[in-house]
């Protein structure tokens, strides 16, 4: 597929949107590249992966969105939708131009329903939102990503969101109950409802929610909602290396008989980065892994217990210190250590490349050996850090400053290619929570059988027989 | 060396609502902990023990919850924690808080130190540490960035002021208000956790530390609020974004306009 297969966004083009949507909220820039630039990327660095849409529409309902895509179907016009575009693999970027979707006006909450423990939202939702909404009614959506303070919901969907705590809470698909869909040919559908069970016919709710807005156009998103756990408390716990910090996951659940909220994995060089960028000065010179460990719930002396017992187990397999965060300030310390290790390293060196490997638990360990090898073969540092407790790791290729740029370009490809394959060698895969959008695209072999990914792409063609919804995402047709 | 750090459990405030009728916080349901600035005290308090070799008791003022308050301090290293609880206390301003304070340490015994953060976050008088210090007859020392030199009769200390530092010498016993340049609070460890778990807090009434029953609470407080009320915003600033060059011409006429009428040119 290339751009010149598809239709330009001609003046008559722009005038049947602006019919359908109001002038207002259909912009083309009119020359000005500013007014479209800030919906060419999402959050990746790397311009290299960005690309201008030709439009922007700002559209209010499903009925809108379903006469745009007849539109785009009719004139042979790439759609792509857009969260809040905090996204990390390029799903929401406008590979071929086009038209730029974006869901910032479709952003109300539509209903509490607290019989049913259930909220029903627009795509263009704050997730920060949904759960500020929430909390005086002693709700949330638990469903929680990292870039929480930013993203939409849509895209949390979209993406099949995942998180700090996904070790007890699971991922973004665990919550979805139903979905309102405009299809690729401009047809509104409905998914699922407010049913916790419902096995009728293939389920096309679960294949909706990760399918990257490449199968459907999410237009309400009906979400299950948990008790909001009143306390918390955070442990952040220093190992002299990483086997033993990563030795502790299973302790913590086998012999502890707990799972935490959250196991949060810092190899030496990215807490040491964070620390000096934070200037937090505890005593961290000598660790060589940390672990940042949550337990939450409504009863505060049951998780004096469970923290008491997570962390007399860290000290009896070589933990060096154990500190404990149990009011707001000291909690937020520590987890600002875990949530500024991408920006500590934007300051060192702009030129990276955030990753999103999985491994089975159990090899973390290893896989982390064969990362580093890999990184001192290339001369480039490769910070790990995520989620241990469900395997996911942000290892991250950063460009040394003295390294030459188109150095790094040659050898980023390769050097991915390496990481992916040795995390397919221990059981893995290579995306857990970000996706892979157009950046990992080429590399979807590494984790998908011949057949599963021309079974994808049947899925694809059937909803999508013009391929006009988010060409070129997850992999070209 | 005997060392005294009275701190106070202030509510946590990133996340406070206000009631717009009454112009007061929202209490209900906001996480109480300690004074941020007192964290600095606490560990200057701690160190000094850890390098020196001393005693570090921490003492509150207020309800029976900011025994947790202390608790952490005690985490954090301190060795011992005294809580001033009493309904008699309720309601004091700075005068007849660092009056208790005062004569709690007066009960404590002979001390060398007394170590107090800058001022509350809640309250923001910074009143309280050296109204203790005038109640005891003792020297003090605000704004103090650093404890340069231990001395049999006095101590060595940095000051920070607006336009440097000042070195003073402070005879012993003394009162010093720390600023965060001091130091870095340290995280309370999993095993000061448990021994503060295991420890009382003592609780001490008007009798136990020989107060005068009409210096205490809001009785014998001599602050009085009158009126609560929001500051309005005076200043309304004006933030030019010229894009090019013909725009940076406009906005220099803009601002100089702006400068002839406040009349500044």
């Amino acid at each position: 597929m290339a751009k010149d297969q598809y239709s330009a966004v001609t003046p008559e083009i722009i005038a049947e949107l602006e019919k359908i949507l109001g002038k207002k909220w259909v912009i083309s820039g009119d020359g000005d590249m500013d007014k479209l630039e800030p919906y060419s990327h999402d959050e990746i660095a790397e311009k290299s992966y960005a690309h201008l849409p030709d439009v922007v529409i700002k559209p209010r309902t499903a009925a809108e969105i379903a006469a745009v895509m007849k539109l785009a179907n009719r004139a042979n016009i790439p759609v792509t939708p857009r969260g809040a575009g905090s996204g990390l693999s390029g799903g929401a970027v406008p590979l071929y131009g086009g038209i730029l979707l974006s869901f910032e006006r479709m952003n109300n909450i539509l209903e509490i329903d607290k019989d049913n423990l259930v909220i029903v939202v627009e795509p263009g939702v704050v997730t920060n939102d949904i759960n500020a909404k929430l909390q005086d009614d002693g709700l949330w959506f638990a469903g929680y990503p990292m870039s929480v303070e930013s993203c939409f919901i849509g895209g949390n969907v979209a993406e099949d969101a995942g998180g700090g705590k996904a070790v007890k809470y699971g991922v973004t698909s665990r919550y979805i109950l139903g979905l309102e869909i405009v299809t690729p040919e401009g047809e509104i559908l409905h998914l699922g409802g407010k049913n916790v069970k419902d096995v009728v016919g293939y389920n096309l709710l679960k294949l909706m929610v990760g399918s990257e807005g490449t199968l459907g156009i999410f237009t309400k998103i009906i979400i299950k909602l948990m008790p909001l756990p009143t306390e918390a408390v955070d442990l952040l716990v220093l190992f002299k290396d990483i086997e033993s910090a990563i030795r502790m996951v299973p302790i913590i659940m086998t012999f502890g008989r707990i799972i935490p909220t959250a196991v949060e994995f810092m190899d030496k060089l990215s807490f040491q980065t964070s620390c000096k960028y934070l200037n937090e000065h505890m005593p961290y010179e000598q660790a060589g892994a940390m672990l940042l460990i949550e337990v939450d719930g409504n009863n505060f002396e049951q998780l004096e217990k469970e923290y008491e017992t997570i962390g007399e187990l860290c000290l009896e397999h070589g933990a060096l210190e154990v500190y404990v965060a149990d009011n707001h300030t000291t909690r937020e310390r520590v987890w600002k250590i875990r949530r500024n290790i991408a920006e500590a390293f934007m300051v060192y060196s702009p030129v990276q490349s955030l990753e999103d490997i999985v491994v089975p638990v159990g090899n973390i360990a290893k896989i982390l050996s064969e990362i580093e090898k890999i990184g001192e073969k290339y001369n480039i540092l490769i910070p790990c850090y995520g989620h241990a407790g469900d395997g996911n790791l942000h290892a991250t290729p950063v460009k040394k400053p003295e390294m030459d740029i188109a150095k790094w370009h040659r050898i980023l490809p390769q050097l991915l290619l390496e990481i992916y394959q040795k995390t397919r060698t221990y059981g893995g895969t290579i995306s857990g929570e970000h996706g892979i959008g157009h950046k990992r695209k080429n590399y979807l072999g590494e984790s998908l059988e011949p057949t599963a990914i021309e079974l994808m792409k049947r899925i694809k063609r059937s909803f999508d027989p013009n391929y006009i919804l988010n060409p070129g995402k997850i992999f070209d047709l | 060396m005997k060392i005294i750090v009275p701190i106070k459990q202030v509510p946590e405030t990133s996340n406070v609502k206000m009631d717009p009728e009454t112009g007061t916080m929202v209490r209900e349901g906001v996480e109480s902990i300690i004074n941020p600035l007192d964290l600095y005290a606490i560990e200057a308090a701690v160190s000094l023990k850890e390098e020196h070799g001393a005693e570090v008791i921490a003492i509150s003022m207020g309800p029976v919850k900011a025994g947790l308050a202390l608790k952490e301090a005690i985490a954090m290293g301190c060795d011992d924690g005294i809580l001033l609880s009493d309904k008699a206390f309720a309601g004091a301003d700075t005068w007849a808080t660092s009056y208790v304070l005062a004569q709690a340490i007066k009960k404590i015994g002979a001390f060398d130190l007394i170590l107090c953060g800058e001022r509350a976050t809640d309250g923001d008088t910074g009143q309280v540490g050296p109204g203790i210090a005038a109640w005891l007859d003792i020297p003090f020392h605000t704004y103090v960035s650093a404890i340069k030199e231990l001395h049999s009769g006095h101590f060595v200390v940095e000051r920070m002021v607006e336009t440097g530092y000042e070195i003073l010498e402070i005879d012993r016993p003394c009162l010093l208000t720390v600023v965060k340049e001091i130091n870095y609070p340290r995280l309370p460890t999993l095993r000061g956790k448990q021994r503060a778990r295991k420890m009382q807090n003592m609780v001490w009434g008007p009798a136990d530390i020989e107060a005068r029953g009409e210096y205490l609470g809001l009785p014998g407080s001599p602050t009085r609020v009158v009126k609560i009320s929001k500051p309005q915003v005076a200043r309304n600033g004006v933030i030019l974004y010229p894009k090019d060059d013909k725009q940076v011409e406009e906005a220099v006429d803009q601002l100089l306009a702006f400068l002839e009428q406040k009349e500044i040119l």
